[in-house]
């Protein structure tokens, strides 16, 4: 096992990895921007090295910066948390040349599915449906031909990255060719790299993806599914596990189907494979994140597993301390991403102090969040705040308790997105378990809050 | 010396801040004097027949310094000695001291006095002024983190 982990993230990922490097009796090592000096992980962290200026690309996304941090710093591994370098298998293979190990998929498995139009050919090989989609756009002629093929409406993907940036969804020629320049340069900010592909889109589709856990020896497990239905601009807000749309028969050919292709394409390490749920509960795989996720609290609420452990332990060369026999889902979990955005004004992003901050409590609930009281959030990255995810023994108990918990949350001094989950929880198509990834934009979130349920 | 800091401080803030403000100002006007008093400084500057003659000093003496100058009476502390004169890392990495470079080396801006190795990638640490290296708070050898103070050269009068 590892005795020193160098941790290059910020916020609240930042903060798990440090809370499992403890509960693991490892040292933690956080590797901070100038930006991110008062942050609650350096404070918490055993160590903290300050590796660059504000700016992500001289410091979390500066290779050079983060490795040399981790050989000064004397520490055996690096975890990359989400975002920045997770799923770089340049950056990998440079941590495992300079004798260290990467927390995550070894440089070679990050490079089999680092192409998304490649992914999806190896799992389709492996057995998994597929959503129809074509390979890297050359140019706009090549995207026109493409989409023909396909047929519309069309989705717009970057190659690179997640969380929305450089997605559009189009129904036209002409709407396709608009939006491929606006997609371009904006994944070229967000990635550094512009390179598109299209996707087939399915009317009223729904979010539903696996937790996968596969060890160096090829063990290979499945934690559930979550279902991340919830969607702004193709960005996740609330994420829930199981997924309401599943039937126990579709569930078991979902997960049975998605951790046999990733063994078998010779994954490692944790990983969540993406699906698109059409309404007559067909399952499409659309990409793999090979990186610990954002919305991994849900499976370990309704599993009782630690995901970050687990992956320290894989990364370690330790086998999986589960077989799938031993992993049971237990009630339903749902998450909440506490934004500082205003849901209001076109979600634009909120910078600034914290005056008040006070977490929920009570059976069920957690908070994984960096904030605290007298917190300056910094203007540089993005707006997650923190993650308030509530476990009951069903979705109706979840769903009461996360009611109770987010009017007691309290988060003064930045503009948040929580009136709009207070929303979101009155609404009936939510409480249904009916939500579809297109529903808040097609809406609009102002409309959801101006409901009357809402404002009670 | 917490007192002495706490002037060198007042005496770069007046230096970088105010100081190139108000000749600005009396440049942009008809004036011939302009004067400015606070917190038991007070800053005059005199339109003389080559310019602006800034000069800086406790309230209650007044010592005229030669031109463009300002230094503080008691200990004639130069200007811009702090922060100015920070000799800061550029990189996280291990640090080198050039050869030949020692506390009590005059310096000139952008000397280099140091590097850090980056993964084999050597950064420069450069001197800020021109003025003496006073002090070294790393050896060669050791790591530093991006920011991290390394040195501190007073600047020359």
């Amino acid at each position: 096992m590892f005795s020193r982990i160098l941790i290059a993230n910020r916020g609240e990922i930042a903060l798990r990895i440090v809370r499992a490097c403890r509960r693991m009796g490892i040292t933690s090592v956080v590797a901070y921007s100038e930006a991110d000096r008062d942050s609650r992980a350096v404070q918490l962290a055993d160590e903290a090295i300050c590796v660059g200026p504000a700016e992500s690309r001289r410091s979390y996304l500066s290779a050079p910066a983060i490795l040399s941090a981790a050989i000064v710093a004397g520490c055996d591994a690096i975890h990359p948390g989400y975002g920045f370098l997770s799923e770089d298998d340049t950056f990998a293979e440079m941590t495992r040349a300079h004798g260290l190990t990467f927390i995550g998929p070894s440089p070679e498995v990050l490079e089999r599915f680092a192409s998304k139009a490649g992914t999806r050919t190896l799992l389709a090989k492996h057995g998994l449906p597929t959503i129809p989609g074509s390979g890297m756009l050359r140019d706009d002629a090549h995207a026109m031909a493409e989409a023909d093929k396909i047929g519309y409406p069309a989705l717009i993907k970057p190659s690179a990255g997640g969380g929305g940036k450089g997605m559009r969804m189009v129904r036209s020629a002409r709407e396709l060719q608009q939006a491929m320049t606006i997609c371009r340069s904006e994944a070229l900010a967000a990635f550094g790299d512009d390179s598109l592909y299209l996707e087939k889109w399915l009317e009223d589709n729904r979010h539903v993806e696996v937790q996968v856990m596969v060890d160096k020896f090829g063990n290979g497990v499945h934690v559930g599914e979550r279902d991340c239905s919830v969607q702004r601009r193709h960005q996740k807000i609330i994420e829930e596990g199981p997924s309401p749309a599943l039937s126990p028969g579709q569930r078991a050919s979902l997960l049975d189907s998605a951790v046999a292709a990733v063994v078998a394409a010779g994954y490692e390490n944790v990983g969540t494979l993406e699906f698109l749920l059409d309404k007559e509960g067909n399952y499409f795989f659309i990409e793999i994140n090979c990186r610990i996720q954002v919305e991994h609290p849900v499976t370990e609420m309704i599993s009782g597993l630690d995901i970050v452990t687990e992956q320290i332990r894989i990364a370690a060369g330790e086998p999986l301390s589960v077989k799938q026999s031993d992993i049971e889902i237990r009630g339903h979990a749902i998450e909440f991403r506490i934004n500082a955005e205003d849901a209001e004004n076109d979600f634009q992003p909120g910078a600034g102090r914290i005056e008040t901050y006070l977490a929920p409590g009570g059976p069920g609930v957690r908070v994984d969040s960096h904030m605290y009281s007298g917190y300056e959030v910094p203007p540089y990255y993005d707006s997650l705040l923190g993650k308030l995810i509530v476990w009951g023994p069903d979705r109706e108990t979840a769903i009461a308790r996360s009611r109770a918990a987010l009017e007691e949350l309290v988060v003064d001094g930045v503009v948040t997105n929580i009136a709009l989950h207070r929303a979101l929880l009155g609404n009936d198509v939510f409480l249904s378990g009916e939500f579809t990834t297109n529903l808040l934009d097609r809406v609009g979130s102002a409309a959801f809050m101006a409901t009357p349920k809402a404002a009670a | 010396m917490a007192g002495n800091t706490d002037e060198r401080a007042t005496i770069a803030h007046l230096a970088d801040e105010v100081v190139p403000a108000l000749i600005e100002r009396l440049s942009n006007s008809e004036l011939g004097e302009l004067e400015v008093r606070q917190d038991g400084w007070r800053v005059r500057l005199r339109r003389g027949t080559d310019g602006a003659i800034p000069t800086v000093q406790p309230a209650q003496t007044t010592m005229p310094h030669k031109p463009a100058a300002v230094a503080h009476t008691a200990d004639h502390a130069p200007r811009r000695d702090q922060p100015k004169g920070r000799v800061k890392s550029p990189a996280v990495g291990f640090f080198t001291l050039r050869d030949g470079v020692t506390v009590g080396s005059k310096v000139r801006s952008g000397d280099i006095l140091g590097i850090v190795d980056v993964l084999g990638v050597r950064q420069e640490v450069v001197s800020p002024v021109d003025g003496v290296l006073k002090a070294l708070e790393v050896e060669s050898g050791q790591a530093v983190e991006f920011g991290q103070a390394i040195g501190r050269v007073e600047a020359s009068v």
